[in-house]
Order: structure tokens, then sequence, then C-alpha cells
């Protein structure tokens, strides 16, 4: 009996330690994403009563050349966001390293990923509009002719990510510096005795001393970055044409705009599935390269 | 780099102090030829609704204060209740042994996986069923009980602490809430803070959960009272100037936050990447 | 059969005595109606002291999307305006009052309307809103540019159309685009690639309506939208409209018009009070506007004649609905009967901001305009001219994106318009089967 009484009452704490966000997990995690599957199994517009329509949504879905549509934007999207952000925000850390330790610069430099992503896409448009936007007037400088920029098919996807790597270059550099001023200093400094060039100590020695730092930010980043849907609200809403019509925006259009919750839910399901497998996958290559740094 | 970073906030602040009716001839201009705060004036509704139309701004102004309380309630709610509910259950999952306890943390973790798009609209059907669309307790249900990156990363921490005293006051016969408030608590201000400050800025910026339930201007949030600011066209192409003055003012907070607490924020953003 | 009059009239006693109380949210879209509404809004509280008139105004887009969440969360707005592009939609899903029994109750005369105005909001014996205003679309030109080009405004006044070479329209517009070197568009110096200001301008895809942008043109060569309001068989296939959409495409090609993706952040109002291009269609909701903004000489003239010799416009009539889910429903029809009485509409005659519906007060509100120092009769013209109705259907929201794709792609260089057009009507006709 009095063996049983301490492990009752620390379950007992446990529980209630936990409670508060147990049932916010519960709640506004697991339920709804239990309840979205229902859904999707579903037509309904919420105004009246669903109806069961088994696997109509996914048929529907997969003849849905927008749905294909958006799924392609998204992957496409990060393809034009990631791999140039991450490179400069390597950069600038590299530069900072080097070059200042001051506190005022730090802070100006995550100043545009401290400000919101609607506050961010507003700036743009203004700055971005064909006729009267500021960089259009520096290109005729240049002699370059103005451009549509997000009035463009083919350049409102590029403009978006350019928007967006200006917001997060910042925290990028940032999470680089930290694994920067991780690195011994002696090592460069062997380095140096031994004649190695600025490039050389560069990818032997700083490339791969940040890997795990570089791990984590692809890995948030990429998550992130699939799930645009802020900038392309305020700057676009889709268009022109279907050019930015990201399948974030795809499904809040069809939830939102067209009440179409059961294929909504259809499409957020797949969605999260592809995410799924994508963060397994990711979850693999994170564990190789721990095990290649231990 | 400075410069990319400032330059884009001169051009809003400087079209900020042009009148409407000069944008287009001062569009390519680096600085106000003839200043004016009409714009400030208009949005922070000091103009009557004809005045602000002649000034090329929309009837029903954009109400910025309003939209700047109501985030300010929304992020400090979510912020204090969100943070210390964390804590709790991130302390107990380090230092409690309870059937479940792996699971759930597990589940947690896995939360943080979940596309936001997913849980939307279920949520969105729960909260209206609720009846709580266009309320404040709607707009912070989602958020406000738990997070689990925060979960996550205050678990971490508390894993690393050493469990000696703690085991000593337990020894004492002190209840876990007593060691939690009285031991572990004070040793844990700067992890907290860093998570907290995290929070602070992700819900300040916070978007399309307050877009979706919160349409009534008396509850919008700031992104969202933005948006809705940029989607009046009064005539056909959003009011800039007046837009662009409520994008100074909008930013404004975010400096002030900046310039106060810079090392902090500075330091929290850099320390989860380091982990 | 005989207790009906009397009920009724004990109904109206029994409301007559009673105090009403509440409040009423009223949503509209157009900010620059706000402030005639707030005065009608005081105008009725100081009438009728119970009760509590709160008015919030969003623009186009967030306007339906914040109803439509509205209509779904239980918070839509008591009373708002309607739009007949819309209105379909919530019929079909129950949201609309059926104002017919207040109408008859009350005995509010459908005939103190502008013809025509009262039937479009009524459907199988039900009416669903009470007529407003109405609006005609006319030509803004630039008189400072058109002088300078030689341009009278009795040519203006007398423009003619057609799709194969643009008419005395296309004339007057190459003569108004002028390069940087001052030559226009019929000089054989015109160099096409430095334009400074563009003779007209396309406002956009115009959606489903096209209601300043290609409906004009389209019927007055012989399209029609659909055979009768409700009918899901839509003609967008027509080759009128397609010769139509072309032409207009062609415009920008000619660089007669400037380029569709560049114009679309900052829309074609705002250039024309840039003085980049001098000529623009434009709604009547639009005079005080443009009195206030463009600070040169402009004149609105009326829409130029068609291929079938006659001028033709969209007329379109707006309407106040109840929503069913108000919970004070007889305050709300006062108010909307308020907003559709004389009382009302002739504040917003006064303000000359929108033509009110109730006859002879679009004629006060052009007198008002008079005084302004501006000449809106153009729109009185367009009026008398031949009119027809933005189409009327069900799937409004999805019908508009649809054909906003389709044309955008035609003026993006995608696609012609034969194909675009005739693609996205076998989608719309699917769509309402």
């Amino acid at each position: 009996m009095l063996s049983i009484a301490p492990k009752v009452k620390a379950t007992v704490a446990g529980y209630l330690f936990i409670a508060p966000a147990l049932v916010g997990f519960l709640l506004f995690y697991a339920w709804p994403a239990a309840r979205a599957v229902g859904i999707s199994f579903t037509d309904w517009n919420l105004l009246s009563e669903p109806v069961y329509v088994g696997l109509d949504n996914y048929a529907e879905m997969i003849q849905d050349e927008q749905f294909w549509n958006g799924m392609k934007l998204s992957a496409l999207y990060v393809l034009l966001n990631i791999p140039l952000q991450t490179v400069l925000g390597l950069f600038l850390a590299v530069a900072m390293d080097r070059l200042t330790k001051s506190l005022f610069v730090k802070a100006t430099v995550l100043l545009p990923y401290l400000l919101s992503n609607v506050l961010v896409a507003l700036i743009w448009l203004w700055m971005l509009d064909p006729l009267l936007g500021i960089v259009n007037a520096m290109l005729a400088l240049v002699g370059i002719s103005p451009q549509a920029f997000l009035g463009d098919p083919e350049q409102a996807l590029i403009s978006i990510a350019a928007i967006n790597i200006w917001r997060h270059m910042g925290l990028v550099a940032m999470l680089f510096l930290a694994g920067l001023q991780t690195i011994p200093k002696y090592l460069y400094e062997s380095a140096a005795l031994e004649g190695a060039s600025e490039w050389r100590m560069f990818t032997r020695i700083t490339l791969p001393l940040l890997r795990p730092v570089m791990v984590f930010v692809l890995v948030t980043s990429v998550t992130g970055s699939f799930q645009i849907f802020d900038t392309i609200a305020v700057t676009t809403s889709g268009g022109p044409l279907d050019s930015t019509r990201v399948i974030v925006y795809y499904i809040i259009q069809n939830a939102f705009s067209f009440y179409k919750m059961g294929y909504a839910s259809a499409m957020s399901v797949t969605l999260c599935m592809v995410m799924l497998v994508y963060t397994l996958f990711q979850m693999h290559i994170l564990r190789a390269s721990e095990s290649d740094l231990a | 780099m400075l410069v990319v970073t400032v330059f884009p906030l001169l051009v809003v602040l400087k079209t900020s102090l042009v009148n409407s009716s000069e944008l287009f001839d001062t569009a390519t201009d680096l600085l106000p030829t003839s200043p004016t705060v009409v714009n400030y004036e208009k949005v922070l509704g000091l103009l009557t609704t004809e005045e602000a139309i002649v000034n090329g701004g929309s009837g029903a102004n954009i109400n910025i204060l309003r939209a700047l309380l109501n985030s300010a309630i929304f992020t400090g709610v979510i912020v204090v209740v969100q943070t210390f509910n964390c804590t709790l259950a991130a302390y107990a999952f380090a230092r409690m042994r309870f059937p479940g306890s792996k699971i759930l943390f597990g589940a947690f973790v896995a939360s943080m996986m979940v596309p936001a798009v997913v849980i939307m609209i279920p949520n969105f059907v729960f909260v209206r069923d609720l009846g709580l669309l266009d309320t404040r307790a709607g707009t912070v249900a989602p958020y406000v009980l738990m997070h689990g990156f925060s979960v996550f990363f205050l678990r971490q921490f508390f894993l690393s602490l050493p469990k000696e005293v703690e085991e000593a006051a337990r020894i004492d016969g002190a209840n876990p809430f007593v060691i939690f408030l009285k031991i572990a608590l004070p040793l844990s201000w700067a992890p907290i803070m860093t998570i907290a400050t995290l929070t602070m800025i992700n819900m300040w910026n916070e978007f399309l959960w307050p877009f979706l339930v919160a349409k009534d201007p008396a509850m919008q949030t700031l992104p969202v009272a933005l948006q809705s600011f940029r989607s009046q066209t009064p005539q056909g192409q959003p009011d800039w100037s007046g837009l662009m003055a409520a994008t100074v003012i909008a930013t404004l907070p975010t400096l002030a936050m900046l310039f106060v607490f810079g090392r902090r924020i500075v330091e929290s953003v850099q320390f989860t990447g380091g982990k | 059969m005989k207790t009906k009059p009397i009920i009724t009239s004990a109904l109206a006693i029994a409301l007559a005595t009673q105090a009403f109380a509440g409040e009423i949210k009223y949503s509209l879209w157009d900010s620059n109606q706000m402030p005639a509404y707030q005065q009608c809004a005081a105008d009725f509280m100081a009438q009728n002291p119970g009760i509590k008139i709160t008015i919030n105004q969003s623009g186009w887009d967030d306007y339906w999307t914040a109803l439509s969440t509205g209509f779904v969360s239980g918070t839509a707005p008591d009373v708002f305006t309607n739009h007949l592009a819309k209105y379909p939609e919530f019929v079909k899903n129950n949201l609309l009052v059926d104002l017919s029994d207040y109408i008859e109750r009350d005995k509010v005369d459908a005939g103190q309307y502008r013809q025509g105005l009262y039937q479009i909001w009524g459907k199988d014996g039900k009416q669903y809103g009470l007529p407003k205003d109405w609006d005609t679309i006319a030509m803004l030109v630039n008189m400072d540019m058109a002088k300078a080009a030689g341009v009278t405004l009795d040519e203006l006044n007398n423009m003619t159309w057609n799709p194969k070479d643009g008419g005395s329209f296309e004339q007057i517009v190459k003569k108004l685009t002028l390069d940087k070197n001052g030559h226009n568009a019929m000089s054989p110096a015109f160099e096409p690639n430095e334009v400074v200001t563009y003779g007209y301008q396309t406002p956009g895809s115009g959606n489903m309506m096209g209601q300043t942008e290609w409906s004009h043109f389209a019927v007055s060569s012989g399209f029609r939208f659909q055979d009768a309001p409700w009918d899901g068989n839509f003609h967008y296939d027509s080759p009128e409209l397609a010769s139509t959409i072309d032409y207009l495409a062609s415009l920008a090609d000619r660089h007669l018009s400037a380029d569709f993706k560049r114009t679309q952040s900052l829309g074609s109002d705002a250039m024309f009070i840039a003085k980049k291009v001098a000529i623009i269609p434009q709604g009547s909701w639009m005079i005080t506007y443009f009195n206030n903004s463009a600070k040169f000489n402009n004149q609105w003239v009326p829409l130029p004649i068609g291929p079938n010799g006659k001028r033709a416009t969209t007329f379109n009539g707006l309407a106040d609905s109840i929503w069913t889910g108000s919970k004070n429903k007889e305050e709300s029809w006062l108010w909307v009967k308020y907003l559709g009485s004389s009382a009302c509409q002739s504040v917003v005659a006064e303000r000359g901001v929108v033509f009110p519906a109730i006859k002879g007060l679009a004629e006060r509100a052009i007198e008002v305009q008079k005084g302004h120092g501006v000449d809106s009769s153009a729109f009185l013209i367009m009026a008398e001219s031949e009119t027809f109705l933005p189409p009327i259907a069900n799937n409004g929201s999805r019908i508009a994106e649809i054909m906003d794709k389709a044309i955008q792609s035609v003026f993006l260089g995608r696609s012609t318009a034969e194909k675009a057009l005739s693609s996205a009507n076998k989608k719309i006709i699917k769509l309402n089967r």
C-alpha cells in the first residue's frame, strides 16, 4: 500500500502540472487534426449540415489542376527562397563575425524579421509598384526599363521570394553567427600558420563545423517556406492568373472564400501527409549529420 | 547591408510625409518636398470622414491605436499564460515520472510538425460553435494553453538543471508545486525569458488565425487591421500615403522593443538556433 | 381570408405603440457614401430614439468575405448594401429576409423607384431588397489633353466604336496618345516604346460583369450575358465578346493603352489623375472622387455608339437587404424602409455622390454636381440609352474568379479571347448545372 501511494501522488501531480497544456493540446491540436480528416469526407458549407461524401473530395482533388499547381508553386517557392536566403545569411554572418560585434549592427540586421509579414509585404508592395515604386525609379537610373514585378505572372513569385529573403536574411545570419562563435579560434590560427587561404579555411573549417546550425536553419525554414501565405494575401492574392496561388493560399481560399470546408480539409490533410513524409526524410538526414559530428 | 535593411524603411517614412495628391510627382524623390502630417492625422482618426476622403483616404479610417491595443492584449495574454503553462508542463516532463508522460511529450513535440492550415479549419468551426468568433477569447484560444516548441525547449533546459536541491526539498516534504515555484522557477528565468521573447515576436506578427476569426474592426490585431486597410481601395487604389503612415506607426513598437530589449531579443533568437 | 387585414392592422397598431429598442448594424462598401449615410442614420435615430444604428464600412473585397464569415458565424450585420452579382447566392442559402410582407403591410410604393430597379431584387413573388441607388457608366476625358490634340467636346460626345477599326473612338485615342517627343500615334514619327500619355486605359479584367471594362462595347455589338436573370446558361463564349476583348487587348499591343500587368497595382483612376492617360471609362459613383482629385479640366462624356447604332451601359441598382439571422428584424425593416424613402435618398441626392433610386432625385443629384462644377449629365444620357443588368446567377463568386482569369490571360497575352472565353464558359455552365 505504502509503495503505491507515492506513485499515485506523483501521477496526480504530474497530470496537474501538464493539465493546462494537455487541455490545449487535446482541444486545439489533437482533436482538430482528427476532425480535419472527418470533415474531409464531407460536403459542408457551414450553413447547412455536412453531407457524407466518402472519398469524393480526394477524387476531385486529384483531378484538380489548381491543386497540383498550388503544390508545384509551393515547392518552387521553397527553391526560389531558401538557397539564396541561406547563402546570403551565411555570408552576412561571416562578414559580421569578422568586422563587428556591435549590438547595434546585430539589432539592425535582425529588424526586418521583427516586423510582421504583413508590414513587410506592404512596404515592398509600395516599393515594387510598377509606376510609382522607388525600385523601378532606381532601375531607370541604370538604364533598365520598368518591371511589373508583382503584376507579372513571370515575376510575381520571384518578387515574393525576394521580399521574404529580405525579411529572413538577418535572422539566418544571426543563427549562423551564433554557430560561428562556437568555432574555436585556434583552428583558424593554426590553419593560417600553414598558409591556408581564406576560402580554404571557409570550406574546410567553417562550413563543416556549421553543419548542425545549417541543418537547423534548413529544417525550420523549408517547412515554414512551404506554408507561405501572409505575403501573398497582402501582395497578389494568388494572381496574376494563378502564378502565386500556392497550396496554402488555395486551401484557405476554398475554405474561407468558397466555404468548401470538406474540399479544403481534404487538401490540407494531404498537405499534412506530404509534410510528414518530408519531415521524416529530413530527420533522417539530421540524425546522419549528428552522428557525423560525434 | 545596413542600407539594404534600413533603406526601405526610409522610403516608407518619406512616403508617409507626402500628401497623396503629390505621390505621382514625387515618387522618385528621396526627400519629401513639402512634408505634411495629414496622413498621420488621418490614420489616427483626427480628421472627419469628409476631410479624410478629400485627402485621399477612405471614409472609415484604420483605427490604428485600437489595433495596437488589440495586438498588445493578444500578445500579452498569450505570452504570459502560454509561457506559464508550458513551463509547468516542461517541468513535469523533465522531472516527474507518471504513466503516459513519454507518449504525451512525444505527441506535444509532434504537434509542432502539423501545418497550421490543417488544424485551422476545424479550429475555426470549433470557435464558431462556441460562439467566440470576433471575441478576444476566440482569437487567443488556440495559442493560449500550449505551444509544442516552448514545452520542448524548456524541458531540454530543465533536464540540464542539477536536481540535487530539488531532491533535498522533496525529502523535506515540500510539495511539487512549492518546489517548482520556490526552487526550479528562480533558476530558470533566463530560458523562460528567451521563450517568452520569441513567443512575443511571433504573436505580435501572427496573421492568419486572427485574420480568419477577428473580422470585426473592434477586435482586429495590427497585422489584420493593416491588411484590411490595404484592401480599402477608396478610389480603386490603396491610399498609399495613409498606408505608409500606418506602417510607420506600426513599426514604432517594434523599434522601441528593439531599443529597450535589443540584447535580449538578439540573444533569444540566437540561442534557439544554437540548440 | 377576412382575418388577414384585421391582423395586419392590429399589428400596425401594436407596432405604432411599441417602443423599439436595439442596435442595428449596417454595412456598406463605398467610403465615399459614408457621410451621406451617417447623416441618414442621425436623422433616423432622432425619429426613433430607441434604435441605434452603427455603420461599418470596409473595402469591396473585404466587405464580401467579412459578410460571408458573418453569415456562417452568426455575426453578420442586420442590414447591408447588396449587389446584384452577389445576392443570388445569399437567396439560395436562405440568408435574406423576404421583405414582401413588410412592404405590403406598410404600403411601400414600389412605383416610386426608377423603372426596373425594384423588380430586379425580386424572385418568385419574394422581395429581397429595397432599391437605394443606381449607376451607369460614362467616359472621363482630360480636356486639357483633348484641347491640345485638337479634339472637340462635340467629337467626344458623339464617338462611335466597332471591334474592327475602332471607329472614331480609336481615332481620338490615337490623337491623344503621345510619345516623349510629343508625336501622337497618328504620326509616322511616333515612337511606340516611348509613350508618356496613353489615349485610353481599360481598368482591369472586369471579371464576370465587365461593368466599366467591356460590357458596354460587347453589348452594343450584340453580346448578351444570359437569356434571363437567374439563367445559368451563360454566353461568354459568344464571338461578340471575344472580338471586344481582343480589341481591348490590342490597344495595349499597339501602345495606345499601358501594358496590363503594369497598371494593375495602381489602376486606371490613379493613372488618369497622374495625367498618364487621357480617357478612362468609369461609373457614376466616382463623380465626386474625380471632382476632388483631378486638378485639371475634365469632362464626362457618353460611351461611344456601338456597331448596333446605340450606346449601351450596365445599369446597376443597389439595394439594402436584411439578414435572416438578425435579432431585430422589425427595427431592421424600419431602417431599410427609411433608407429606401425619399427622406434619406434626398440627403444622398444633396451630397451628389450617387444617383438615388427614387424617381426625380437623380436629376437633383446632377444639379448639385453642377453646383460643384461637374457636368454629369452623360450618365443620364447613358441611363436613357440601351441599358442592361449585370448577370444574376448562382455561384457568383466562382463565376467571377473563372472570368477574371480568362480575361486576364487574354490581356497578358497568354491566350486568345476565343479560346479563353469558350473554355471559361464551359466551366461556368458546368458549375450552374
